[in-house]
C-alpha cells in the first residue's frame, strides 16, 4: 500500500537525512505523514501545527523564514528543509527546546512527520541520528573553524576509499589473520560472519590481547577481535568521520553499504588526504633536497586538483593554485641546478609562457618556458676579445646544462615537453635580451602564420626566477610596439577567429568525430583558447601588461576597450567552461584514467548543457564584434 | 449555498435506502453530516478513479484511490488504492495514460465486487471530495446500481466546480485547460507530480482543496459553504 505513495517516498529519499535511511524503511514512512498547506504571509508555526502528538515539519514546496529569540533571521527553509523544534527528544541530549517563530514567505506545502516515529528512527539508525546531533555541533564548529578547513572536510568518505576491504572469517586463526595483514600491508582487518561485519581486528588487538597475554596464535580471530564496532557509510562526511574517531579514540572505521563492508577509513587516510592540501605541498616542495623528492611531491598534484574540484573551489582559483605550485617547482629546480652547476656566469631570467604564465594551468598542461639572458655579454660589439669568447662558450654550456636539468625535471614532475618544443633547453628560446627584442619585432612586422602561432605563446609571458628587470625591459618594448601596429593586431584577430566555439546553426553542439575522441567537445581549443585569444588581443591592442585572462579582461573594461557587461560575460563563460573541464578531469583522475580536455556533453545535465551553450554563444558574439572591428582579420582567417 | 439542496439529498438517500441491499444499505443507513458542521470536523474523502473511458455505462473502472482529509490535514495513513480486475481489454490510449496494462489489471487487480464494499465503508458518514466529481460520482453510482440495486447518494465537494465558480465571480474568462488539476495546482504553488495513478491524483486533489481553503482565509467554513 505505502509503496504507491512513491512520489512522497521519493521526495524523502532525495533529501538528507531521510536519504540516509535504507530503502525498505523509506517505503514505510509516507504513512506517518500528514500534509498541510500554509498561505503566504501566515505566521509560523500556526496553532494547528502545535498538536499534542508532536511532529517534525518538512517543507515539500514553498519557503519559510525563521527568527531567533532576538528576532533576527535565523534560518530560511526551502524545499526539503526541516523544522524539528516542535519535536524535542527525550534522549540524553534533552534540554529545554526553544521553538523558533517565523513567517511563511511563499505558499507552502508541509509534510508533518510523526515525532514519535522520528525519535524511533534516530534511535534505530545511527547515521540518521548523527545528522541531527551533528547539525547542532556543526553550527558551533563553523564559528571556530576557518572556511578553508570546512571546505576540505565537506567531502564524502567515498572519495578516500582507495581499495576494497581486507576481510577474514570469524573462525580463522589469529596466525592466519596476522599473515593476511602482513601480505596486504594493512593495520586492521574486518571480521565477517556470513558476509556480515561482526568485529574488527587491529595491530593493537594482536599486541594487547594475544601476544601480551601469551594466547596461542591458533585461537580463532573472534576471541581477540573488537566486537560492536562503530561504522559509517560512503556518504558520511569526512568531518563527521573525524569527529567519531576523535570522540571514541579509534583509528579505524569500517565503511558499509547497506550491511556489506566496502572499505576501511583510517586516520592515516585522512592525514594523507589533508596532506594533499596545497599548503602542505608547497612546503614539501620548498624542503625537497633532491629531484626525486620533488618528483614525489609533484605526483600529488593530480590528487590536489581533484580534491580542490570536489571541495567546490572555482576553476580560476584552481588554475592559480596549480600555476603557483608549478612556479615553486620551477624555482626549486633552478635552485638545485645552481647548486649543482655553480652560480650563473651572467644574469638571466627564467620565464613561463602559455597557461602557466596566465595562471590557468591544469595538470594536463604542457610546459612552455624560455630563458632571457642579459646582454651584458658582448653587449659591446666593438670589443670581442678572447676572454669574452671564453665567457660566451662557458656561459652557453652552463645554460644548456641548467635548462636541460630544469626541463627534464619538470617533465619528470608530470609536465610533458610541449609538441612545439617551446622549451628553455631549445637554443632558439634561450637568447639574450636583444635577440628576444628582435624576435618580437619580426613577429609583429613580418606576419608569417608560424610567427603568429609563436606570438600566441610568447605574448603570454611571466617571469618566474632570476633578474626581473630583464623581463620588464622586454615587455615594455613589446607592448609599445604591438599597440601601434594595427595590421599585426588584425592578423592575430584573424588567427583567433580560426578557433570557433563548437556551436551549430540550431544551437546544437558540433561534436568531434575523429575516431579518437568521438562525441566529445574539445573544451580547451574550442572553449578556453578562444577566450584567452580574445583577452590577449585586447591586451596587445591597448597596452595591458597583465597576463592572466581574467585580469586582462578586467583591465580591458577599465580602459574602456570592453563594456562591463561584455567583460563580465567573458569571465563567466571562462569560469564555466574551465570548471566543467576541471570537474571532467577530477572524474577521470578518480577513475584512474588519464585526464584530458575532451568532454562528452552526454555526461552533462540539461541545465549544464544549456549553460555551456550560452557560454559558447557569448564567445561567438564577441568574436563577431572583433571581426567587425578588424575587417582585415576576417580576410586573413 | 445549499441547505435546500442538502435536504433534497437526504431525501434521495432515504429513497435509495428502500431499494438498496448489501454494503450499500449499510452505507445509506448512516446519516450525512449536517450542513452546518464545521469543515474541520468532517471526514472529507478525496477520491480519484482511473477508467477505460468517459462513459459510465460502457467503460470500466481500472484503479481507485482514496485519502482522508480531516482537521485541515491530509492523513496519509488513510491512503489506499486498488487496481480493479476487468474482463474486457483496456484500450491502448488509456494504458499509456494510466500505465496500467491488461496484464496488470488481470493479475494484480481485484474484482470490483470485492473492492466496492471497502470503498463504501470508507465513504460512510463522509463527504466525497474530487476534481470534476461528476466522473467519480457517476461511475460509482452505476456500479452500485448494478451490484446493490440503488445509486450512490453522497454529499460531494468538487474542486473543479469551486474554481469555476470562483473564476466566474471575479469575471475571469475560463479556458478549458484552466480548470485542469495540473494548472490549478501550479496556481497555488503546489509541487508537480510525475506519477499519474488514482492515489496520487486523490492526494493531489486533496492538496488543491487545502490550498483553496487557505486562500479563502482558512477557518470557520461550514459544509454548506462548499457542497
Amino acid at each position: 500500500m505505502e509503496i504507491e505513495l512513491l512520489e512522497i517516498r521519493d521526495f524523502l529519499a532525495h533529501h538528507t537525512p531521510f536519504g540516509l535511511l535504507p530503502s525498505e524503511l523509506l517505503d514505510t514512512l509516507p504513512k506517518f505523514i500528514t500534509i498541510r498547506y500554509l498561505r503566504r504571509g501566515t505566521g509560523f508555526p500556526t496553532p494547528e501545527l502545535q498538536t499534542p502528538e508532536n511532529t517534525i515539519i518538512i517543507v515539500r514546496s514553498g519557503v519559510l523564514e525563521l527568527q531567533d529569540s532576538q528576532g533576527n533571521l535565523d534560518e530560511k527553509l526551502g524545499e526539503g528543509g526541516i523544522f524539528p523544534d516542535l519535536c524535542s527528544s527525550n534522549d540524553n541530549t534533552a534540554k529545554p527546546q526553544i521553538v523558533r517563530l517565523g513567517k511563511v514567505i511563499e505558499d507552502t506545502l508541509l509534510y508533518l512527520f510523526s515525532c514519535k516515529k522520528f525519535l524511533e528512527l534516530r534511535h534505530q539508525i545511527p547515521e540518521f541520528n548523527r545528522y541531527f546531533s551533528h547539525a547542532i555541533s556543526e553550527k558551533l564548529k563553523q564559528a571556530i573553524d576557518n572556511l578553508h578547513e570546512a571546505c576540505v572536510m565537506a567531502v564524502e568518505v567515498r572519495e578516500l576509499l582507495k581499495r576494497p576491504p581486507v576481510t577474514i572469517t570469524h573462525t580463522a586463526s589469529i596466525q592466519e589473520a596476522a599473515h593476511l595483514m602482513t601480505t596486504h600491508n594493512v593495520s586492521s582487518l574486518m571480521v565477517l560472519e556470513n558476509e556480515q561485519l561482526v568485529g574488527l581486528l587491529t595491530d593493537s588487538d594482536l599486541r594487547r590481547r594475544c601476544l601480551a597475554r601469551g594466547l596461542s596464535s591458533q585461537f580463532p580471530v573472534q576471541s581477540i577481535m573488537s566486537a560492536a564496532v562503530e561504522t559509517i557509510t560512503a556518504k558520511t562526511l569526512l568531518s563527521t568521520a573525524l569527529m567519531i574517531m576523535t570522540r571514541l579514540h579509534i583509528h579505524h572505521l569500517p565503511v558499509l553499504e547497506a550491511t556489506k563492508p566496502i572499505g576501511m577509513l583510517t586516520v592515516s587516510d585522512i592525514v594523507t588526504y589533508q596532506g594533499a592540501n596545497s599548503a602542505f605541498l608547497a612546503v614539501n616542495i620548498r624542503k625537497a633536497a633532491t629531484l626525486d623528492e620533488l618528483v614525489s611531491s609533484a605526483k600529488r598534484l593530480p590528487e590536489l586538483q581533484m580534491h580542490l574540484a570536489n571541495s567546490g573551489a572555482s576553476a580560476l582559483h584552481i588554475g592559480q593554485i596549480i600555476a603557483q605550485i608549478t612556479d615553486s617547482l620551477t624555482c626549486r629546480l633552478l635552485e638545485l641546478a645552481e647548486q649543482k652547476f655553480g652560480a650563473p656566469p651572467i644574469p638571466y631570467v627564467w620565464v613561463a609562457a602559455g597557461s602557466q604564465a596566465r595562471h590557468e594551468q591544469t595538470i594536463v598542461s604542457d610546459q612552455d618556458n624560455a630563458i632571457i639572458l642579459s646582454d651584458h655579454l658582448n653587449g659591446n660589439h666593438s670589443d670581442s676579445s678572447n676572454s669574452d669568447y671564453n665567457l660566451q662558450s662557458c656561459s652557453e654550456s652552463y645554460f644548456i646544462a641548467l635548462s636541460q636539468f630544469v626541463n627534464s625535471g619538470l617533465n619528470a614532475c608530470g609536465f610533458p615537453y610541449c609538441p612545439g618544443n617551446t622549451l628553455a633547453q631549445n637554443a632558439k628560446w634561450r637568447q639574450p635580451l636583444r635577440v628576444w627584442k628582435q624576435y618580437f619585432h619580426d613577429w609583429i612586422e613580418c606576419l608569417e602564420p608560424k610567427a603568429l602561432m609563436l606570438a600566441t605563446i610568447f605574448f603570454d609571458l611571466r617571469p618566474i626566477y632570476g633578474g626581473m628587470e630583464l623581463f620588464n625591459n622586454l615587455q615594455q618594448d613589446v607592448l609599445a610596439h604591438s599597440k601601434r601596429n594595427s595590421i599585426f593586431i588584425a592578423h592575430i584577430v584573424g588567427n583567433a577567429l580560426s578557433h570557433r566555439p563548437p556551436l551549430g546553426f540550431f544551437r546544437d553542439f558540433t561534436l568531434i568525430h575523429d575516431g579518437k575522441h568521438d562525441d566529445t567537445l574539445d573544451l580547451k581549443h574550442r572553449g578556453i583558447v578562444p577566450i584567452t585569444d580574445l583577452a590577449r588581443i585586447y591586451a596587445l591592442s591597448t597596452g595591458i601588461s597583465a597576463v592572466s585572462t581574467n585580469e586582462r579582461l578586467y583591465a580591458a573594461y577599465q580602459n574602456g576597450a570592453l563594456s562591463q557587461e561584455m567583460a563580465d560575460n567573458l569571465r563567466d563563460a571562462l569560469e564555466l567552461i574551465a570548471s566543467l573541464r576541471i570537474r571532467h578531469q577530477a572524474q577521470q583522475i578518480q577513475k584512474g584514467s588519464m585526464a584530458d580536455n575532451y568532454l562528452p556533453p552526454a555526461k552533462l545535465s540539461t541545465l549544464e548543457r544549456n549553460h555551456l551553450k550560452d557560454a559558447f554563444k557569448i564567445i561567438q558574439t564577441m568574436q563577431n564584434v572583433l571581426a567587425d572591428r578588424y575587417p582585415l582579420g576576417r580576410m586573413v582567417a | 449555498m445549499g441547505t435546500l439542496r442538502w435536504y433534497r439529498k437526504n431525501l434521495q438517500r432515504r429513497i435509495a435506502l428502500h431499494r438498496a441491499n448489501g454494503p450499500l444499505q449499510d452505507f445509506l443507513i448512516a446519516p450525512f453530516p449536517g450542513p452546518y458542521t464545521l469543515l474541520q470536523d468532517v471526514d472529507l474523502v478525496a477520491v480519484d478513479i482511473e477508467t477505460t473511458g468517459l462513459n459510465p455505462r460502457t467503460d470500466s473502472i481500472l484503479n481507485i484511490g482514496m485519502v482522508t482529509v480531516k482537521n485541515g490535514g491530509i492523513h496519509l495513513d488513510t491512503a489506499w488504492q486498488e487496481i480493479i480486475q476487468i474482463t474486457n481489454t483496456i484500450p491502448e490510449a488509456t494504458t499509456v495514460l494510466h500505465q496500467i496494462t491488461d496484464d496488470q489489471a488481470a493479475t494484480v487487480g481485484k474484482p470490483l465486487s470485492e473492492v466496492l464494499p471497502l470503498v463504501l465503508n470508507r465513504l460512510k458518514s463522509a463527504v466525497l471530495l474530487a476534481h470534476h466529481a461528476h466522473i467519480e460520482q457517476s461511475f460509482l453510482s452505476i456500479v452500485c446500481q448494478r451490484f446493490y440495486g440503488a445509486p450512490l447518494v453522497i454529499p460531494t465537494i468538487d474542486t473543479m466546480a469551486l474554481m469555476r465558480r470562483y473564476y466566474e465571480r471575479i469575471n475571469r474568462p475560463i479556458h478549458a485547460h484552466d480548470l485542469r488539476l495540473f494548472n490549478l495546482r501550479k496556481r497555488y504553488n503546489l509541487p508537480r507530480y510525475r506519477a499519474h495513478n488514482a492515489l496520487n491524483d486523490a492526494v493531489a486533489t486533496a492538496e488543491l482543496f487545502l490550498a483553496i481553503i487557505a486562500d479563502r482565509g482558512g477557518t470557520g467554513y461550514r459544509l454548506r459553504d462548499f457542497c
